[in-house]
């Protein structure tokens, strides 16, 4: 489709004109283009605006790169972007919790259903930091579990801890999430009721340790014979491989005795029986791995349909009645820290620990608040 | 905004005008927003932080306190010598079972332990009258190891007694097992005391001397052996049957209905 032409360049069309006495193609062809017409009086003027002609593309279009190296080539299927796709679907919305074992027990249905069920304990779990694609590369969110006395824990953790405002924690762990709308204020507490009642989820925790164990209890190998002829070899393996035709070698990947257990074991899919926030449990059916007083992780199964989205707004919600001023803590923490980092480099806080008061640049005029 | 320029703007250029009112409104509600934001952004005050005491650090050989780590519980929870707080700061309150947190944004503290609670709550729900409690607990009226139980179920069939060989005590999951002989092979059950399919325990006999034992498994060799408890079945319906009078009066009413039946046939033909 020809462009439609502007009322001035018809009328200078019709005018006669007298520079160009080419053919009368030529003619036209010149002429359309109003730039070129040496006739405007001011040939500076703008000519930026709708009545000097447009353009049919689009209003911001850019022209296609065609001389990159991937112009016309699909998007790549590896490197930390595609990973991240990839794993999309298998990444939890929300993040998990950390949790102990305390043991298994029956729930008793009210239709006489007997359902084996394992207790596991929330203790004073909290969010302790948030992981993001742009400075780490993944979506996550670090959960602390418990309490740890403070001789227990190492300088650079103490500090830590320091800057977080959250009292040092037994044991740390990262729940991965799908995207940033999975991340958590920092500071807060996840209850049991993070979960409801119904809903899937994956625990996770380390098997019990068997120690050294032979071929038999390991990998349920057979043994040997008791009798006929056997001599001293009845829990043995016998043979590792092949002779000479098999290359006269063990074979990568051999099962043979060693150590058994004390490897993470996913239970996938357990049906959540009970959550109760004053007990502090998560009571989910069936049994979990590892011994009673185990640390477990349990989060939303990957293989089920998330929660719905009005159950994860509302447990959201909830983290913010609970926790209002989570933000602000955090960021007088993280003030305190940087305040006590400073005076630890400076090697004043023994000063500061016998005056009792902390006096930063900012603060001088009113050191007693600042320690709190 | 400054309001120079547009004065100075020619009158009869409304279009150009009203852009500018347009633009003016978009800056006039964003510093407005922003106004707000500042306010909620204030300096965070002190108070926000949680309790805290100092961890030290000190030189194991030359005793010096080498650095100090503020640490977000309360002092009862800190082991070793007492660090010397901030002038500011409260004395240290030792109150015994007070949440490790306290007023620590609310941070809830858990029992140690929540299996007894939890099968507190769930024997409630399941046993409101406290009954099959009281049948099974360490009392001189329970039942015990060595008496005969009969067991009956909800959905009905026929109740199962035998000898009790033990008593599992578990919370919610409390288990008796009994042993009986149905005909001639000996049959052992398990069941769930707290349990609705369980509708009714009964006590069938007691044992004339408590047993000496938790188990009794040696109830099921051929020399300890109990074999059937029918017939104990049998005469502990008896005594029931004379003890209770609605039975009988339901029984003589039925007679007399037949016999009326049986009559009025009589007179028909």
């Amino acid at each position: 489709m020809a462009p439609r032409l502007p009322a001035g360049c018809w009328r200078q069309l019709q005018q006669p004109s007298s520079l160009l006495n080419a053919s009368p193609k030529l003619q036209t062809t010149t002429l359309l283009r109003p730039s070129a017409t040496p006739s405007a009086p001011f040939s500076h003027t703008a000519r930026r605006s709708v009545k000097y002609g447009w353009s049919t593309l689009p209003k911001h279009a850019r022209p296609t790169r065609f001389n990159q190296v991937t112009a016309g080539l699909p998007s790549p299927t590896t490197g930390p972007a595609a990973a991240i796709k990839r794993r999309d679907h298998t990444t939890p919305l929300r993040t998990g919790v950390l949790a102990v074992k305390k043991g298994m027990t029956a729930y008793m249905g009210k239709t006489g259903a007997r359902i084996p069920c394992t207790v596991l304990q929330l203790d004073r779990v909290q969010t302790i930091a948030n992981k993001t694609r742009a400075k780490n590369g993944y979506w996550a969110v670090q959960v602390g579990l418990g309490d740890r006395r403070p001789d227990n824990v190492g300088a650079p953790m103490l500090g830590y801890y320091e800057a977080k405002g959250v009292a040092p924690k037994q044991i740390l762990a990262e729940f991965p999430v799908r995207s940033a709308a999975g991340l958590l204020p920092v500071g807060v507490q996840l209850l049991p009721d993070w979960f409801h009642i119904g809903q899937w989820v994956d625990v996770r925790a380390n098997s019990r340790g068997m120690g050294f164990a032979g071929g038999m209890k390991r990998h349920g190998f057979k043994g040997q014979e008791a009798s006929h002829g056997n001599s001293k070899n009845h829990r043995t393996i016998g043979t590792v491989g092949p002779s000479q035709g098999g290359g006269s070698r063990v074979y990568p990947g051999k099962k043979m005795p060693g150590r058994m257990g004390n490897q993470r074991v996913t239970m996938q899919n357990l049906p959540v029986l009970m959550v109760d926030n004053e007990l502090g449990i998560v009571v989910v059916k069936g049994c979990v791995a590892g011994p009673k007083g185990c640390i477990v992780k349990i989060q939303d199964a990957v293989k089920k349909p998330p929660p719905p989205q009005a159950f994860i707004e509302r447990t959201r919600k909830v983290l913010d009645t609970r926790f209002p001023d989570a933000e602000e803590v955090l960021e007088a923490a993280r003030k305190k820290h940087m305040e006590l980092k400073k005076a630890r480099q400076e090697g004043r806080i023994e000063l500061l620990l016998t005056e009792g008061v902390v006096v930063a640049e900012s603060d001088r005029a009113a050191p007693a608040e600042v320690l709190a | 905004m400054n309001a120079t320029p547009l004065s100075r703007r020619p009158l009869g250029c409304l279009k150009t005008s009203l852009r500018h009112v347009r633009q003016q409104k978009v800056l006039f509600s964003r510093s407005m927003a922003t106004a707000v934001a500042a306010k909620a952004q204030q300096k965070p005050s002190p108070d926000a932080l949680p309790d805290h005491n100092f961890f030290r650090l000190t030189d194991q050989k030359t005793k010096k306190l080498r650095s100090a780590f503020a640490v977000y519980t309360p002092p009862t929870a800190l082991r070793g010598p007492p660090t010397p707080t901030s002038k500011n700061s409260k004395p240290d309150k030792v109150v015994p079972n007070a949440p490790i947190h306290g007023r620590v944004s609310g941070l809830v503290v858990v029992p140690s332990d929540p299996m007894p609670l939890l099968h507190a709550a769930q024997i409630k729900k399941m046993d409101p009258t406290g009954a099959r409690t009281a049948l099974f607990a360490k009392t001189r009226n329970a039942a015990r190891v060595g008496d005969v139980l009969m067991v009956t179920h909800r959905r009905g069939g026929e109740p199962f007694a035998g000898v009790c060989l033990s008593i599992r005590r578990a919370g919610i999951d409390t288990a008796i097992l009994l042993r009986n002989h149905l005909s001639k092979i000996g049959v052992e059950m398990w069941y769930k005391i707290y349990n609705r399919n369980v509708a009714g325990i009964e006590i069938i006999k007691r044992r004339a001397r408590r047993a000496r034992r938790a188990r009794l498994t040696y109830m099921r060799q051929p020399k300890h052996d109990m074999g059937s408890v029918a017939d104990l079945v049998h005469a502990w319906k008896k005594t029931r049957k004379v003890l209770t009078t609605r039975g009988a009066a339901k029984a003589g009413a039925k007679a007399a209905a037949a016999k009326a039946a049986a009559a009025a046939a009589k007179g028909k033909k």
